[in-house]
């Protein structure tokens, strides 16, 4: 049957016919194709802020100033203005047309940062179910802090860190936490994730996951911290308990030589190093030893397993720390651990790592795995989307193409599969994205890889900067004719005369409009080049 | 003897002339993997002979029941004429081991101790300790005393730390 893919005949068949069920949002999703974003305003007129990204509804456009001082919220508009000729579409825009202001109007600005704190311009997320926005301000990094009060070695320090959770609407800050001599990994929010109204922090410093809890009045409360210990209340469980063992002695002095040492008293003086596994160690090396016990039946094969996989390796397990933490649900946490080198240094590729499934209610490891873990890579091929979770309140979050729910992203992940010399290699490659950064994808409908196709080294989804080539991208039409759509091209119209300076774009899209920033800038302090996506 | 620097002299004795401690701890191993003691294993850390690492499951019937308790075991260079040095790494609520982890123990005591024992002896009667409180020397005095007048509440609330800290 011959179809027509014109936005007129479209209309027509959505009102005579019904999609196959299940299908209804797909179809209303291809009339994306008829809509693009095909007409760019270039080196628009526009504040000098660091426009970090559009949030998840579309309400809001969160920028920072270039001196890390000040939040700058818009609230994105449709372009409007009258024309006064025949035959305007043909016309190109007034000039008032084209300005920033036409397509966003300012809300307020709030000044975030204090005399030592600067915005951290790398992180922001955002509780769509409240709008409530977690922004962070810190002080500069020390790198060779000493470790002091617990503080593993060879983690810099940060003297302050300051969450600041406002209400976007009207830019109230409503809380604060803050963190002293403290190192969380703020840049593309890697040591945060926010799961609903959960949020995980990751002291990489004291080897600890806070979570939290946004309140919808708007304040943060503490749940508990994982790492020295699991529940929340074995600190104060074994300071009870370790009073009422010194209040027997009390009572019965006379028939005991009196001893000071109280098993688990290590509290009253912070200042020594706890004898005892971290909490989290003692479940993860339980884990591996009854996994050891219960895999190797006959006893001599036993021991000598448990001495080759356990014994052998004990300390470096002991030695592993926390590095990134995502949630796959309420109660279960992807932990990686690595080295302690590896936590900070950039390429954290060449380290080895593992990852444990731990439910924080029962406090039990559910799993451990290898970074070359073909169980893992097998689960994350099929079932991507329980690692992506997106927020419950919007729908259009779950249409984030992945290689579990579109075959051409299935189709391009089993190619390079394929193509690849060592397996292992290949897997540690796809799983170095794990856990992944919390809402670092954009659910644009134009990086739907059912509707588009673009080359993914130029644009994705993925929020992070590329580097700019005076190509323009293209968008080509997913299903048949297989045409070309729309292009974006970052940077100036005429293109840069000067190739030897590097150029970086990074790409706001709108998440249901077609609208889309995209900023280019030289490693120099120059102004960036803005240019507005958008369609006419 | 202060236990709790384990990590500050990790010493590496050469490997190609094997000392005569060397050789009886390696003796030890091959013998303790023949004839493993019930609820307990342990083996060499790494590569370095004189550390062991060892595992103990709290026994069946105990309040330590369900537990899996890691514990650090240093022998010294002149092993066996010194006893092994063993530190609980999992917390435990045991009159005979201390808030550091120092075990106390019998045999380990360096009056008590003698060359003709092994470290499967020192596993076997580390084990027993869980079946066994021993109340009159102890290392933390309020427990023991729980130990011997309340032996339930004494029993709920080991099980409790086993719970909490040993799973």
């Amino acid at each position: 049957m011959f179809r027509r893919h014109n936005i007129t005949a479209r209309i027509f068949e959505r009102q005579i016919r019904t999609p196959s069920p299940g299908t209804s949002v797909h179809c209303a999703r291809r009339f994306y194709e008829n809509i693009v974003p095909g007409s760019t305003i270039y080196d628009v007129e526009c504040p000098d802020h660091s426009f970090r990204k559009f949030t998840e509804d579309g309400k809001y456009l969160i920028s920072f100033s270039r001196d890390h001082q000040d939040l700058i919220v818009y609230r994105p508009t449709w372009l409007s203005f009258s024309c006064k000729q025949e035959d305007c579409d043909s016309q190109d825009l007034p000039v008032k047309a084209k300005k920033f202001e036409s397509f966003f109007t300012r809300l307020y600005s709030v000044p975030l940062a204090s005399a030592s704190e600067l915005i951290c311009k790398d992180f922001f997320l955002y509780a769509e179910t409240n709008q409530f926005g977690l922004f962070a301000t810190s002080t500069a990094q020390i790198y060779d802090a000493p470790a002091t009060g617990g503080a593993i070695q060879g983690v810099p320090s940060i003297e302050k860190i300051t969450f600041h959770l406002l209400r976007l609407e009207d830019g109230v800050v409503l809380d604060e936490r803050v963190f002293r001599n403290d190192y969380i990994n703020l840049a593309h929010s890697m040591g945060v994730f926010l799961f609903d109204d959960l949020l995980a922090i990751v002291s990489l410093r004291y080897q600890r996951i806070h979570i939290l809890q946004i309140r919808d009045s708007g304040s943060l409360v503490d749940l508990r911290a994982i790492g020295e210990f699991c529940r929340e209340d074995d600190e104060l469980f074994l300071n009870s308990s370790a009073q009422t063992i010194s209040s027997v002695d009390k009572r019965a002095p006379e028939h005991m030589p009196m001893n000071n040492a109280v098993n688990g008293l290590h509290l009253e003086q912070p200042a020594q190093e706890n004898p005892f596994l971290t909490g989290i160690k003692q479940r993860l090396l339980s884990f591996i030893v009854r996994g050891i016990q219960s895999e190797e039946k006959d006893e001599a094969m036993r021991i000598q397993s448990l001495k080759k996989k356990f014994y052998f390796h004990f300390q470096d397990y002991v030695d592993l720390i926390i590095w990134k933490v995502q949630f796959l649900d309420r109660h279960h946490l992807l932990i990686k651990f690595g080295s302690v080198d590896g936590a900070v240094s950039r390429n954290t590729d060449s380290h080895p790592a593992f990852f444990a499934v731990y439910n924080m209610e029962s406090t039990e490891i559910i799993a451990f795995y290898q970074m070359s873990s073909d169980e893992l890579y097998s689960l994350f091929e099929q079932f991507c989307d329980h690692f992506h979770v997106p927020s419950k309140s919007s729908l259009h979050m779950n249409f984030i193409s992945s290689h579990s729910n579109n075959i051409h992203a299935l189709e391009q992940l089993r190619s390079s599969k394929n193509k690849a010399t060592s397996f292992s290699l290949f897997i540690k490659k796809v799983l170095v994205s794990l856990p992944f950064n919390c809402q670092s994808q954009s659910p644009s409908p134009y990086f739907d890889q059912s509707l588009f196709r673009f080359d993914e080294k130029l644009i994705s989804a993925v929020d992070r900067h590329r580097q700019s080539t005076d190509h323009p991208i293209k968008f080509i039409l997913r299903r048949p004719p297989h045409t070309l759509k729309f292009k974006i091209k970052p940077g100036p119209e005429a293109g840069v005369t000067d190739c030897r300076t590097k150029r970086i774009s990074s790409f706001l899209f709108h998440p249901t409009l077609p609208l889309a920033l995209s900023i280019q800038q030289t490693l120099f302090l120059q102004p960036a080049v803005v240019n507005i996506h958008f369609r006419r | 003897m202060n236990s709790g620097s384990l990590s500050g002299g990790r010493s590496w004795p050469s490997r190609t002339s094997l000392t005569s401690s060397g050789k009886r701890i390696q003796k030890e191993m091959a013998e303790l993997n023949t004839d493993p003691p019930a609820d307990c294993s342990a083996g060499p850390k790494g590569d370095n002979l004189y550390h062991w690492v060892a595992t103990l499951f709290g026994p069946q019937g105990t309040p330590y029941e369900g537990g899996i308790y890691f514990l650090d075991i240093t022998f010294p260079t002149n092993y066996p004429y010194k006893p092994p040095k063993v530190v609980f790494k999992t917390r435990i609520y045991h009159c005979n081991v201390d808030s550091s982890g120092n075990v106390g123990l019998d045999i380990l005591d360096e009056n008590s101790w003698s060359p003709a024992l092994t470290i499967s002896k020192v596993l076997h009667d580390l084990r027993s300790i869980f079946t066994n409180p021993n109340p009159y020397k102890p290392r933390v005095p309020g427990i023991a005393h729980l130990f011997l007048v309340d032996r339930v509440k004494h029993n709920a609330l080991a099980a409790e730390w086993t719970q909490r800290f040993a799973k």
